[in-house]
């Protein structure tokens, strides 16, 4: 049999197991859950070759499936993070009701991200496509809380995507009379004008929002928070990610191809640009730590679109690294915020404090990610953001390098908010019984925060099958132009060479560090946050000091006028007039027999009045 | 035998930045006293300061964070010190010059603070976290113009590299500052918020917050700051002068050329009061802003 079979077959028995194993035994059921997970995860590394199809025929239609050495990018991060988050899930959800159904919904997603990457058909794609929606938005709706209000707008927003890419799908079989993605490429520039324009725009509306672009991205902040933490580091990581997969296949292999594909380009780079600075600005204002990371998901997935928009090899490169970073990071502290929800119960700033002693690896995990996050060297994070940054500059993108940077820069202030938030400040003894996360938690966290330090000090190690996967699109290789190993080149040749700048870091890190512990430490003792210098007075036992309240007020006073516009009570606005309408349609039926006998009469009097317009008599 | 070469000059290079910086620190001090019409300390107050800090024992700590943060201000001062041309055509000074360009030290500037910063935080001090909300506010207002002028350079000259713009500017014979004389308005502008003088200084900001972030720190780890803090003010200015300034051939040029570059922020900051954060944020996107909009307009026409 086929590889490919098999590893879906074990997938969808998987979840039908799991979901059954849950009603007899807790531990089978995690262990077929993680089984689920790692086998397919293992015979896709060793047994599915890129290249590789499978052809096969469904009422009627010949579908395709294979990987491709893009799509192999791509499942790196599913299955990577899918696998480590799915350990991290046995233990954070331990103890919740309903966990077969979480389980086994888990495994569809992994299995519909897979399948979408595996697709070489836009059947299979949409089918796939759908089952990802569904299984996200039973997740997001898993807790049971605001349902009407997170729930729905996800699903709305999911169903206008979907509708859009059906039509964009139609539309396609009727022109050209095949579903293979590759037919739709080969025959794409041989569309008149209007088509050529409204089947990318269809599509991108059904990759806008997976991916939270602006406009698209308002269901973003509410449904990241309110899915279960394991599993919004798969959604914010992996899943959010198809929509970067698709938008890349749109802008490359189809709107590149006709002349003015330039302009389409520049407004989907703006448009992430501004989906960069709003999220930014929106996340530093959050209190909790799960909408913190979600609008951070929305910014960070806005510099990708804007790497996709510019579409150069250096921006292509630098997407699809943060592609890989995001996912490493931004799995790594959605899973920190489980942990700590876990052993607190609240994962608001303005609540727990103090938790580096009491958490130390968790921290240790939050700081590496955030440090990535930020794009501070020598962590991954900064590749991405200095490719992104030269790709910019080389392609006269000149306002959009500002408005990119404006955001990474406010990107610190909400950096630090999360790390002092929950970690730093005062220790108060509220907290004091608090324990660290289960070592199970724990080690996925570590694990994907020591890859964002590989990847940062050796980029080679990534970049070269990103490279496969953009020849693959048709781009020329990069590899000895842009990047080697350990050194990145921008279109003018200057280079940061990573390793000096490591070794330089870290001698100078221990030198110092040696220097002010030496002789220092055994003398000094630790002692507690309340035993501090302030104003000359000991602040007393009780007293709070903590600082967590309107924590970048001047900030956001400063920035007030650019928060002001929202995009989300347009979307309201529009809801509520259409619920007018519906309201005015629901009072013609008034369920008196009198008033429909009006309503015949009114129309056949109408019909005799217009009789010599309408029918010509 | 050319590691070893290596590691000296760079241990010169830093001795060089420490004694600099310190002595323009205590030639400030000595000139606001002036200023205000007092007699000031000596122009090497500084030294005795710093060799007092580190004569003294410290006697508690608030934990891994608070120790470290110190050591991580210095890799900031130290390792970006390493990738900024000292002088001209390398001299005793070679480093890392040619190893990282203008973005990545863009980027490694904010290392330390942040580091620091997580250092701050762990102390539990209020005034600390205040101190460095307050700071990072500024930064995002500062960084906008001073990025803009930097990228006015870079399209100008189509390099990012420190020592391609040094390269440009000595074929051409003119410094930046009047071949592209928008940018340098914009980052001159920015550089005020860079220095935290005053109407800039909300961090540490005296008698209102205690000295902001490094309060809860003294002996080796005030020293330490203290010395990170002087060898970054040489590591700016140096910066200032290889980008607008053409660079210095000699020791004594680097020295003037420094010298009266460091003099803008401190004489403005001499006659000006304190902004509040938000008006100190807004000034950058007032003037500053719009000069750095000029620069790249004139950058991408010329």
């Amino acid at each position: 049999m086929e590889m490919i079979y098999l590893i879906f077959i074990i997938f969808l028995g998987g979840a039908v197991a799991t979901y059954l194993l849950g009603k007899i035994s807790n531990i089978l059921r995690d262990f077929a859950f993680l089984a689920t997970l790692i086998v397919p995860a293992v015979l896709f590394f060793t047994e599915i070759n890129i290249g590789q199809v499978v052809n096969f025929s469904m009422a009627g239609i010949s579908l395709q499936w294979g990987i491709t050495s893009f799509g192999y990018i791509f499942a790196y991060i599913v299955l990577g993070l899918g696998v480590l988050a799915g350990i991290y899930a046995v233990t954070a959800m331990k103890g919740k009701e309903n966990l077969g159904f979480f389980y086994s919904n888990y495994i569809l997603s992994i299995m519909a991200m897979m399948g979408i990457l595996f697709s070489r058909d836009l059947v299979s794609f949409f089918i796939f496509w759908e089952i990802m929606t569904w299984s996200s938005y039973l997740m997001v709706v898993f807790s049971g809380k605001d349902v009407q209000k997170v729930g729905i707008k996800y699903f709305i927003f999911s169903a206008v995507g979907a509708y859009a890419m059906l039509m964009a799908i139609v539309t396609t079989y009727s022109l050209t009379g095949s579903m293979m993605i590759d037919s739709l490429v080969t025959a794409y520039p041989g569309f008149d004008f209007s088509m050529q324009l409204l089947i990318p725009i269809l599509l991108l509306i059904g990759f806008g929002v997976k991916s939270a672009m602006m406009p698209l991205h308002v269901w973003a902040s509410g449904s990241y928070s309110h899915a279960p933490m394991a599993y919004t580091s798969v959604f914010s990581g992996a899943l959010s990610k198809m929509g970067i997969y698709g938008m890349i296949i749109v802008m490359v292999s189809l709107v590149s191809q006709i002349p003015e594909g330039h302009w389409f380009r520049e407004v989907i780079a703006w448009l992430g640009g501004i989906t960069a600075v709003g999220g930014t600005l929106w996340a530093v204002a959050q209190d909790d730590a799960k909408k913190l990371l979600a609008y951070s998901s929305v910014a960070q997935l806005g510099y990708i679109i804007v790497g996709v928009g510019v579409g150069t090899p250096l921006a292509m490169l630098a997407a699809l690294f943060m592609v890989v970073m995001h996912g490493l990071f931004k799995g790594t502290l959605f899973m920190a915020v489980g942990a700590i929800e876990k052993q607190t119960g609240t994962s608001n700033f303005t609540e727990v404090t103090g938790l580096i002693r009491k958490m130390p690896w968790t921290f240790l995990a939050s700081l590496m990610s955030i440090i990535a996050l930020a794009g501070i060297p020598p962590l991954g994070g900064f590749i991405g953001k200095w490719m992104l940054y030269e790709s910019l500059v080389g392609s006269d993108h000149y306002m959009l390098v500002i408005v990119i940077f404006f955001s990474s820069t406010a990107a610190f202030l909400y950096c630090y908010k999360f790390l002092f938030g929950f970690f730093l400040g005062q220790e108060e003894p509220e907290w004091d019984h608090v324990k660290e996360a289960p070592a199970l938690m724990v080690v996925p966290m570590i694990i994907l925060a020591v890859g964002t330090f590989i990847f940062g000090a050796f980029p080679g190690l990534l970049l070269n099958p990103i490279d496969a996967g953009l020849q693959e699109l048709g781009y020329a290789s990069t590899q000895g132009r842009y990047w080697e190993m350990s050194i990145l080149f921008n279109e003018w040749g200057d280079k940061v060479a990573l390793q000096p700048i490591l070794y330089a870091i870290f001698a100078v890190f221990l030198f110092f560090l040696v220097f002010v512990v030496s002789k220092n430490f055994k003398r000094t003792r630790y002692v507690t946050t309340k035993d501090i210098s302030s104003s000359g007075e000991i602040p007393k036992e009780h007293e709070n000091l903590t600082f967590s309240q309107n924590f970048f007020q001047p900030f956001l006073r400063a920035v007030e006028p650019l928060m002001k516009r929202q995009i989300d009570p347009l979307y309201t606005g529009f809801g509520r007039g259409m619920e007018a309408v519906f309201e005015f349609v629901r009072r013609i039926y008034t369920g008196n027999g009198q008033t429909y006998a009006l309503y015949a009469i009114i129309f056949a009097v109408i019909l005799l009045i217009f009789r010599s317009r309408l029918f010509g008599l | 035998m050319e590691m070893l070469t290596h590691i000296l000059g760079a241990i010169a290079t830093v001795i060089l930045a420490f004694v600099v910086g310190m002595t323009y620190g205590g030639l400030v001090r000595k000139i606001t006293a002036r200023v205000q019409n007092r007699l000031g300390p000596p122009w090497y107050q500084n030294f005795i300061d710093a060799y007092k800090l580190y004569g003294k024992t410290t006697a508690i700590h608030h934990g891994w964070m608070q120790i470290m943060g110190p050591a991580f201000l210095m890799v900031s001062s130290v390792v970006t010190l390493m990738f900024i041309p000292v002088l001209n055509n390398g001299g005793w000074f070679p480093n890392l010059n040619f190893e990282g360009d203008l973005i990545f030290l863009l980027y490694l500037m904010v290392f330390g603070p942040l580091g620091m910063a997580l250092g701050a935080g762990q102390t539990g001090n209020p005034n600390s976290a205040i101190g460095v909300t307050r700071g990072l506010s500024q930064m995002v207002g500062f960084e906008i113009p001073w990025v803009m002028a930097l990228v006015a350079l870079m399209i100008q000259h189509d390099t990012t590299s420190i020592t391609g713009l040094m390269e440009a500017q000595q074929q051409s014979g003119t410094w930046m500052m009047f071949s592209s004389p928008f940018a340098f308005i914009a980052a001159v502008l920015a550089m005020l918020g860079m220095f935290r003088y005053s109407p800039f200084d909300i961090v540490g900001a005296p008698t209102e917050l205690a000295s902001g972030p490094v309060s809860e720190n003294g002996g080796k780890y005030l020293f330490t700051m203290m010395s990170s803090g002087s060898i970054f003010a040489f590591v700016k200015l140096t910066l200032y002068v290889d980008l607008f300034m053409g660079g210095a051939d000699n020791l004594v040029i680097l020295l003037l050329k420094t010298f009266a570059i460091y003099m803008i922020p401190v004489l403005y900051g001499l006659v000006s009061p304190r902004y509040r954060t938000e008006q100190s944020i807004r000034f950058f996107w007032g003037w500053p802003l719009f000069f750095g909009v000029l620069a790249l307009i004139y950058a991408a026409i010329f």
